[in-house]
């Protein structure tokens, strides 16, 4: 195999692992994604600047579905004390997660 | 008061106002670009060993022991309260104090969501015959659980009796890292090293380091270690290095 050839699949391989990088900027359809279950924007805001920059000092980010909407608060919360987050803001990462969940679905 | 003594009753008194962990490491031999938490108070010891064969054969083991502080959500700060030796060759044997040092890490980027995640450090040792002045620039990105780095520094050292030595060295650094599960990750680093001696390269020193690395983390501490082989022949440089990182959230 020559050289560009494998600087193609070295940049296919890069490109579909980088989709998996998958943090949706926040949207006004994502505060009301949900019946009954309202977000506010700016706690959603907070919450995926915290995911993005808190979890990752230790893992990388997990793709949003791997786990069930019931799981993802237990999940977050067993960390956030290694994560120094404080309720408020674990919270906010809970929001962002389950509101990107909601508004795909 | 001795100063020591001081600086462990400051950092006592601080560990009950501080919660939690600084953050993992996944490669050793290069920096990330994300910064730790603020608030979060984190102690790393360092322990490498290099191992040359031949004529200038010897062992020496660095010792770093290390506290990090998340000052703000971009801005980090650690001291090194010691870094020291113990070398064993032909002609002697022994344990040598070398520096103390503050290092500050400042974090521009996001390796997520920005195209490249970027990240500045400086670095200030100072010991008994040791001043050395260290920056780095610090460039991530993560492609869902693969992260790549890529380090570039420029350090200056004046050494000796009287800092009459000089020397300049820049070195590169790469570094990939696959997430295997979320507590365990493995990958590889490369090391390039161009040392200037007196700031000149009339030596034309070039030294290249290659091996793997692995990663365990769980609760508040984690583990890595890298084992780099030299892929060059430069006398007095290691052949073979071994360095482990363990860090624990105070």
């Amino acid at each position: 195999m020559n050289k560009l050839s494998m600087l193609v699949v070295l940049g296919g391989l890069l490109v579909s692992c980088e989709s998996i990088n998958y943090v949706p900027p926040v949207t006004s359809q994502m505060t009301t994604a949900r019946k009954g279950q309202h977000f506010d924007l700016a706690t959603l805001r907070e919450g995926r600047t915290l995911f993005v920059h808190r979890c990752i000092e230790c893992h990388t980010l997990p793709v949003l579905w791997r786990y069930s909407t019931e799981d993802w608060p237990g999940i977050v919360d067993s960390m956030s004390y290694r994560a120094s987050l404080k309720p408020a803001e674990r919270e906010a990462i809970v929001a962002y997660i389950l509101a990107v969940r909601f508004a795909e679905h | 008061m001795k100063p020591t003594l001081r600086v462990v009753i400051f950092v006592g008194a601080l560990l009950p106002v501080l919660s939690s962990f600084g953050g993992a490491r996944h490669f050793t031999f290069l920096y990330e670009a994300n910064t730790s938490a603020p608030g979060s108070l984190e102690l790393e010891n360092w322990v490498t060993w290099r191992h040359a064969v031949g004529p200038g054969r010897f062992n020496q083991v660095d010792f770093r022991h290390e506290l990090e502080y998340g000052v703000t959500d971009k801005f980090q700060a650690s001291i090194y309260l010691a870094d020291w030796f113990y070398r064993s060759d032909p002609e002697h044997s022994g344990s040598t104090y070398s520096d103390t040092a503050i290092e500050l890490i400042y974090n521009f980027t996001n390796p997520v969501v920005d195209p490249i995640g970027l990240s500045i450090y400086g670095e200030l040792r100072a010991g008994d015959r040791l001043i050395e002045l260290e920056s780095k620039l610090i460039s991530q990105k993560n492609f869902g659980p693969l992260i790549l780095a890529y380090n570039a520094t420029l350090e200056s050292v004046w050494e000796g009796s009287d800092l009459a030595e000089r020397e300049g060295e820049f070195s590169q650094a790469l570094g990939a890292s696959y997430e295997i599960s979320p507590r365990v990750s493995a990958g590889m680093e490369l090391l390039h090293e161009f040392v200037f001696p007196e700031w000149r390269d009339t030596a034309k020193i070039q030294n290249f380091f290659v091996g793997p690395n692995v990663s365990y983390r769980h609760r508040n501490w984690f583990v890595t270690i890298t084992a780099l082989a030299q892929a060059t022949d430069t006398h007095g440089e290691p052949d073979f290095q071994l360095r482990t990182i363990f860090g624990i959230g105070l």
